[in-house]
């Protein structure tokens, strides 16, 4: 009889173990439902042609922004779907209730979530190098910047699905949440035209400082060395934190949050 | 060290709601599941049977007692023990839109299983598991059936030491039921574990090999489904459809039940001849059966296993 049995399927679980194995199994599952990839991009599209007929220089400011946006509101996306695989499928505890790693589950399912709707963000990033003549040394800033806004949405993405017990409550507050914080503050429009007393909370929340930062570089906003410190250290340490947090939430809610 | 497969001692789960009072799902239950054994959890909703699971299969925190997996301790380091584990979620339902073959396939890759192993561990849960016909229609096209068949086809493929398997066979068909029975002995004959919960009774007795009834977070008896006919006085029933008149004749023998004009009677099988003769001489009409698993559940529980 097995009592200390033998084979791959016993390897201790390793930090991170999983991860690509269920990134896969989400690209999977997300590659199934082409027409959400479509509808992602319908807020941004919408915003750009506003911008376009109401101030067409202003495009270049608008294609970054909606990069941004793209990135940022991917974290509602990875809300939606560990909300939905656990309070619908209950297919969180086949996962967790093996060697599987929590963190691994997590991060595997932000990343796949990422590979989806990767075409799109880059679509969007090219336009914005095209018709923002951006430097390569700003297409990377973008790159980097928009990576560390997808880390931190993903992040908070999955740490408020795991406070939620009906999916119909998750639908409202995850979209005034990301609507919220992805689109009023200064990420489609200029850093500058955002009332000066709030600026510092703009600089402080994650896709509006990774905005104003691009925008400083290509001149579009005019960033006092002490705002562009505050705006990079700031998305870093909020990013890094919260990352963090994920890994260890990830890990604590296995057995209830 | 204990090392079975599954120990427990006086476990308890107690839950708090701010607001609400206290409930205790579990009141120290204490059992062992030995190596290669399946052994059902039966009780009726509510009885603290799925707390147990959850908390053997290291998704819940106990309130206080031991529990081990393989030697491991399930509320201090439950990642120990998790290697050794795969669980049949209640009410867990595959990926929608992955197909039956994709579904197992990659969660025995996010197991950890080389991409060859997890092929043909695929490939032969699928056909074990009557899966062939769908294996690659997406899930959301399936049954309530087929898709249960399908989690159970992803767990059983893991081969983990250790299964649970909460209400595995519900929403499927006779036949579907059987071909689960059937792979879950050829585990166990490889040497897995399995514990099931179950409200299917005669799930419980075509599989189990032990069984424990838990009522209010306790276990109130274990054993075989044979030792739990014996526990309420006989494993054979003789039914009597006008009998009712004859009550004083018959209670001698063993527990009656009354039941309008009919009389049933629980006997042990060395005095029913003597009961049989008895009934002839009344020239009364009688049936002679096996006592059901369901039957000596309702008279140890004292209600149906789907009341609450």
């Amino acid at each position: 009889m097995r009592t200390d049995p033998p084979g791959e399927v016993l390897r201790p679980t390793r930090p991170f173990g999983g991860t690509v194995a269920f990134l896969w199994t989400e690209v999977l599952v997300q590659a199934h439902e082409s027409l959400a990839m479509a509808t992602a991009m319908v807020t941004q599209t919408v915003l750009l042609v506003f911008v376009y007929i109401l101030n067409p220089s202003l495009i270049g400011v608008a294609l970054i922004g909606a990069v941004l946006f793209s990135a940022f509101t991917l974290g509602q996306r990875v809300l939606n779907e560990a909300a939905y695989i656990r309070i619908d499928h209950k297919a969180n505890d086949l996962y967790l209730a093996g060697p599987m790693s929590p963190e691994g589950y997590f991060l595997g399912m932000a990343a796949g979530i990422l590979v989806v709707y990767i075409a799109p963000i880059a679509l969007l990033g090219g336009l914005a190098v095209v018709v923002g003549h951006l430097a390569l040394t700003t297409s990377l800033a973008l790159l980097g910047l928009a990576g560390l806004v997808w880390l931190f949405a993903a992040s908070i993405g999955y740490i408020f699905s795991t406070f939620f017990r009906d999916n119909r409550a998750i639908w409202a507050y995850a979209s005034l949440f990301f609507n919220v914080f992805g689109v009023l503050p200064p990420v489609f429009y200029p850093f500058g035209f955002f009332p000066p007393a709030l600026q510092p909370v703009a600089l402080l929340m994650p896709p509006s400082a990774a905005a104003a930062l691009l925008q400083s570089r290509i001149g579009e906003a005019a960033l006092s060395s002490g705002q562009a410190e505050l705006a990079l250290f700031g998305l870093v340490a909020e990013t890094v934190v919260v990352f963090l947090v994920a890994i260890f939430w990830a890990r604590r809610t296995v057995r209830g949050p | 060290m204990n090392v079975e497969p599954l120990w427990s001692e006086d476990l308890r789960k107690t839950y708090t709601t701010k607001g609400s009072p206290p409930v205790e799902a579990l009141a120290g239950v204490s059992m062992s599941v030995h190596p290669g054994e399946r052994v059902a959890l039966l009780g009726r909703n509510g009885a603290g049977k799925t707390t147990f699971l959850r908390i053997a299969s290291t998704l819940l925190r106990p309130t206080s007692g031991s529990i081990r997996v393989f030697g491991h301790d399930v509320s201090e380091h439950p990642e120990r023990a998790r290697p050794y584990i795969a669980v049949v979620p209640q009410e867990g339902k595959p990926f929608f839109h992955l197909a039956p073959r994709e579904m197992i396939y990659t969660y025995l890759r996010a197991r950890g299983l080389s991409r060859e192993t997890s092929q043909t561990r695929t490939e032969e849960a699928i056909e074990r598991m009557g899966l062939t016909e769908f294996a690659d229609r997406l899930c959301i096209t399936l049954s309530g059936g087929q898709r249960q068949r399908t989690m159970v086809a992803t767990v059983i493929a893991t081969q983990a030491p250790l299964l649970f398997l909460d209400e595995p066979t519900i929403g499927m068909d006779p036949f579907a039921r059987r071909e689960v029975w059937a792979s879950l002995r050829d585990l166990t004959t490889k040497g897995s574990t399995i514990l099931l919960t179950t409200h299917y009774l005669d799930e419980a007795e075509a599989l189990s090999d032990r069984l424990y009834i838990v009522e209010r977070g306790k276990v109130i008896v274990s054993g075989t489904a044979d030792d739990l006919k014996r526990s309420v006085g006989g494993t054979l029933k003789l039914s009597l459809p006008e009998g009712a008149a004859h009550l004083d004749s018959f209670s001698s023998f063993g527990e009656v039940l009354a039941d309008g004009k009919s009389l049933t009677i629980i006997v042990s099988p060395e005095r029913l001849g003597e009961l049989m003769d008895l009934a002839i001489q009344r020239q009364l009409t009688a049936t002679v059966g096996s006592v059901t698993l369901e039957e000596a559940f309702l008279r140890v529980v004292g209600r149906k296993i789907d009341e609450d």
